[in-house]
């Protein structure tokens, strides 16, 4: 697999986030934030009217793009990313992301690339940047 | 409103104290399922858990940070921005060290969100052998209302 700049990230994407997932890392990350488990809170912070999931769920949906093109996690050096919006429950959304430099460091070929994750609406949720081992 | 040179003054006087975590193997898998990770290999945890293991770990619980921050979980606290170093894969049924602290404290202000401070924390991952496995980064964003 060749890695160039301008090479794109196979997309990651999800066809309905769950809320039932949403529960999940709810008790796993021990956050009591109702927002992603109680319709009522979300409605309440003027929110919208559906759960909102978690930030570094998110996040994890890019990390699993970077994962499914490179076939090893420890390639994935570092990423850091803003977010800009929520993501509803049963939406669809799509992470992606596309290489921009490439560059050698203490002896490794290592690929900087923006990333981001898209809603179906074409709301970019979240944006950041990763560097993963070419 | 506190002076925000004082709360980054505040902030950056003392680090957490030292917390740890352990990545359960069954912790892991639902995880992983939640996140629909790909498959991973054998005994490897997903990068995101230099994260989970960072915030889980930290010596402070997040409303001792809000409060650090002169601020509490129902005041509108937002995630700003968020980033991660992966040095060496994570590892399923390890125990993690975790260490660091608040790193800086700036004032913006925004039309939509009036005043707001954006506090980062920083949080090194250190397994059984002494070597830092991930660096964690994080600002969150404290609302502080109109001017």
């Amino acid at each position: 697999m060749s890695i160039e700049v301008g090479t794109e990230i196979p997309p990651f994407a999800v066809g309905e986030v769950s809320t039932e997932k949403m529960k999940t890392m709810a008790l796993l990350l021990r956050d009591p934030n109702p927002i992603h488990w109680n319709v009522e809170s979300v409605v309440a912070a003027g929110l919208g009217d559906r759960v909102i999931n978690q930030g570094p769920t998110n996040k994890a949906f890019i990390v699993n793009a970077i994962i499914g093109w490179l076939g090893d996690p420890a390639r994935l050096r570092s990423i850091t990313v803003r977010f800009r919006g929520n993501v509803y429950g049963g939406e669809s959304v799509e992470a992606g992301g596309v290489v921009t430099a490439i560059r050698d460091e203490d002896g490794e070929r290592l690929a900087d690339c923006d990333v981001w994750l898209r809603t179906g609406d074409g709301r970019d949720v979240i944006v950041g940047t990763a560097t993963v081992v070419a | 409103m506190i002076d925000i040179d004082v709360l980054r003054d505040e902030l950056v006087a003392n680090e957490f104290p030292e917390g740890e975590f352990t990545i359960a193997d069954h912790e892991h898998y639902l995880c992983a399922d939640a996140v629909l990770s790909p498959p991973l290999p054998e005994g490897v945890a997903h990068p995101m858990y230099v994260y989970y293991t960072a915030i889980a770990g930290m010596g402070i619980t997040l409303d001792e940070l809000f409060a650090a921050a002169h601020s509490s979980a129902d005041a509108g606290v937002m995630f700003g921005e968020a980033g991660f170093d992966q040095r060496k894969p994570m590892r399923v049924g390890e125990t993690y060290t975790v260490r660091g602290g608040f790193t800086d404290a700036v004032r913006k202000e925004s039309a939509r969100l009036g005043i707001m401070d954006l506090v980062t924390f920083e949080l090194e991952v250190v397994d059984r052998d002494g070597d830092v496995a991930g660096v964690s980064r994080n600002t969150f964003v404290f609302p502080r209302g109109s001017a």
